[in-house]
This record gives structure tokens, sequence and C-alpha cells, in this order.
């Protein structure tokens, strides 16, 4: 029974991989990141990227704004929106490929929110995402940026970012029912 | 490096990205806030695992083959009011700016309105970067637990990655991850009386 479950670990059809394989495939994401990018894995400031390029459209100032001028263009910049696109794709072939289909709403919010709509849960959720990349626009990465590649790299300021990250969420958190 | 190419390479390291954290349940809001109630430690098997990795790969890159690192600056407000800010939208997002990716590609349809949000709070940031970054009035150093020890990064990159796995071996035997993904690979556990006694099961909706 385990080494059938082991022999399943790396098959797409399976639902579900040990975290610690997980966990290592993108560890190891770094080396063609390191060696081709020249930079770490990320994900927030792909927001910004496109948040840029979408107000750019209504607001000819945008690019006069050094922060938002600096993440429009360049190969860079485009590599990380195309990293994000790429995680949507490679979840939605994995889901498929298991059949591990979801609800529109993940059962949790029922029990943590009493949120049992899509209806009710949209707004929290655009409220959520706001807050999520104000912060970590605010520290200068997310989990991926500031967690998995600036602690890979013994960074000071990621590691304080990743402790503050983790005491906000268990702070917020607390506010919530226990599933 | 041209930006076709910069794309691509985007999209295959992203597909893999993508792949893992589906398969590994890590983007499931109920894992991530189970992480963040302290009932669910997927997240950080996950995050401690990629972590190990990426200071192995990086101590050879960097120590064999003297690849360059690209560590952020230490700036303490920021990086802590930030942080504290992003952690509080990633419990009511259930979800972080990556993950919230691979839950619109698995199927979660108010992943959308998180990513909506998400720009909106990216463009909110960016008209008020210049008043912010005055505000903290921080100079910050590039500074690794390297330096401050004054020993080799591949060195101390090895020692940490060695403690980390002490301490994933630690988690695993106190909470072996297949009880922790649920019926439904969704985090989402009935019988959680081994480690919190007080808190009653709630039933399981299916």
């Amino acid at each position: 029974m385990a080494a059938n479950k082991d022999k399943d670990m790396l098959d797409p059809r399976t639902k579900a991989w040990s975290p610690y394989v997980a966990g290592a495939i993108i560890g190891l994401l770094q080396i063609p990141t390191f060696l081709l990018m020249e930079t770490a894995l990320g994900a927030s400031s792909s927001y910004v990227t496109v948040a840029a390029h979408i107000a750019s459209l209504f607001d000819g100032r945008v690019a006069e704004i050094k922060y938002l001028a600096s993440h429009m263009w360049g190969p860079k910049n485009w590599w990380q929106v195309a990293v994000v696109v790429g995680i949507a794709v490679g979840a939605y072939l994995s889901m498929r490929l298991s059949g591990a289909r979801r609800q529109p709403i993940s059962p949790v919010w029922s029990r943590a929110m009493g949120t049992t709509t899509l209806a009710a849960r949209a707004p929290i959720a655009f409220l959520a995402g706001f807050v999520m990349l104000l912060g970590a626009r605010i520290a200068g990465g997310c989990t991926c940026g500031h967690g998995i590649s600036g602690m890979a790299q013994l960074s000071v300021g990621s590691t304080v970012a990743v402790a503050a990250m983790f005491a906000g969420g268990i702070l917020a958190a607390a506010l919530l029912r226990r599933a | 490096m041209s930006l076709l190419n910069a794309i691509l390479i985007g999209l295959a390291t992203g597909i893999v990205f993508g792949i893992a954290l589906e398969k590994s349940r890590v983007f499931e809001p109920g894992v991530i806030l189970g992480q963040m109630q302290l009932r669910n430690f997927i997240m950080l098997k996950i995050f401690l695992a990629a972590v190990i990795t990426g200071l192995v790969v990086l101590a050879v890159m960097n120590g064999m083959f003297g690849v360059k690192l690209g560590l952020k600056p230490l700036l303490y407000k920021a990086d802590i009011i930030g942080g504290l800010i992003l952690g509080a939208g990633i419990a009511l997002a259930g979800a972080c700016p990556g993950t919230t990716l691979a839950q619109i590609g698995a199927g979660y349809r108010d992943a959308w309105f998180i990513l909506l949000g998400g720009i909106a709070g990216a463009l909110f940031y960016g008209y008020f970067d210049a008043p912010l970054t005055a505000l903290f009035d921080e100079k910050g150093a590039k500074v690794g637990f390297d330096q401050m020890l004054g020993l080799p990064f591949w060195m101390v990159a090895l020692a940490l990655a060695a403690a980390l796995t002490g301490v994933l071996v630690f988690l695993e035997g106190w909470r072996p991850w297949r009880q922790e993904i649920g019926a439904d690979q969704d985090g989402l556990v009935s019988s959680i009386s081994t480690a919190a006694p007080g808190i009653s099961a709630a039933p399981r909706h299916s």
C-alpha cells in the first residue's frame, strides 16, 4: 500500500503529492531562474506590471511615476508576468489530469466566515487581495520573493519580512472561526 | 535576453511551479488559512522544503560557480509593516500573490476577485510609493546572515539547510502530511482531536 502510494508520487494523475517533493521542485526552479534570468523567483511585482499597463490606458501620468514606470517594460518584468500566468496554466493542467475539481469557493469560508456563496465571498476576496498586494509592495516582496527566494539567500531583511508576514497572518486568522 | 525568450522561460517555469502548487495542495484556502490558524502545517512544510532546496542549490551555484546572489535590502520599517499587512491579506484571501493564480487555474472563482483586488492594491501602492518611502526614510543594505557571521555563504546556507531539515523531520513526525490533506484534498479534516483538544470538529461539507 505504502509502496503503491509512493509510486504515484510524481504521477500527474495523482491528486496530492508529498509537500516535501513539491517544495523541492519549487526550490529547484531557482536554477533556471538564476542562470537564465539572473534573478530569483518572485510573484508580487508582476501585479505592478499589469496594474501599471491598465492604469496607463486611463492616466497619462503613469509613465512619469518612477515606481510604476520601472515595472512596465523589459524582459524581467514580463518574465514574472509569464511566471504567474504559467502558474495558472500549470494548476489547470494538474487539476484536469487528476480530476481534483473545485467548487466556486472553498468550503473553508463557510466554516471560517459563514460565507457560502461566491457573491458573498467576492467583496471580501477583493479587499483581501488589495490588502495583500499593498503589504507585499510595502515590504518589497511576498511569500515567494521574500520567503522562498530571500530566505534561501540568507537575506536578513527577507527573514524579518517573513516573520512579520506570519505574525500578521496569525493575528488576522485569530479573528476568524477555526474551521 | 530577448523579451520573447524571457516570456517563454517564464511560462515554462510557471507551469512547473503551478503543477507543484496544485499537487502539493498548498494553494488551497483551507491549507493557507489553516496554517495561519495553526491547525494545518502543509504550507510550512512546502515552504521549508523549497527554502532548503534553494539553500543547497544556491550554496553550490554561488560557492562553486560564483553565480551572483540578489538580496533585497534590509529595511526594518518597510519589512515589518509591509509584512504584517501582507500576512493579514494572505489570511483573509486564503492565498498569497502566487497561489492566487493557482486557485484561478484550479477553478476557485473567488480567486479572480483576489487578483483584481491585488492589481488595485499594487496600483494604489504605485501611486503612493514616493511619499511612503519618504515617510519610512530608510536606507537599507543588502545584508545576509553569512556576512553578519563573517562566514562564506555556502557554509551558512548548508548549515541552515541541515537545521531546517531537522525541523521538517520533526513536523512530519508530529503531523504526518497525509493526515492533513483531507478527504477532498482541500486541507479540511474532520478529525483534529490529536492536536487540538477542546476544539470540536465541524461536520464536513461535501
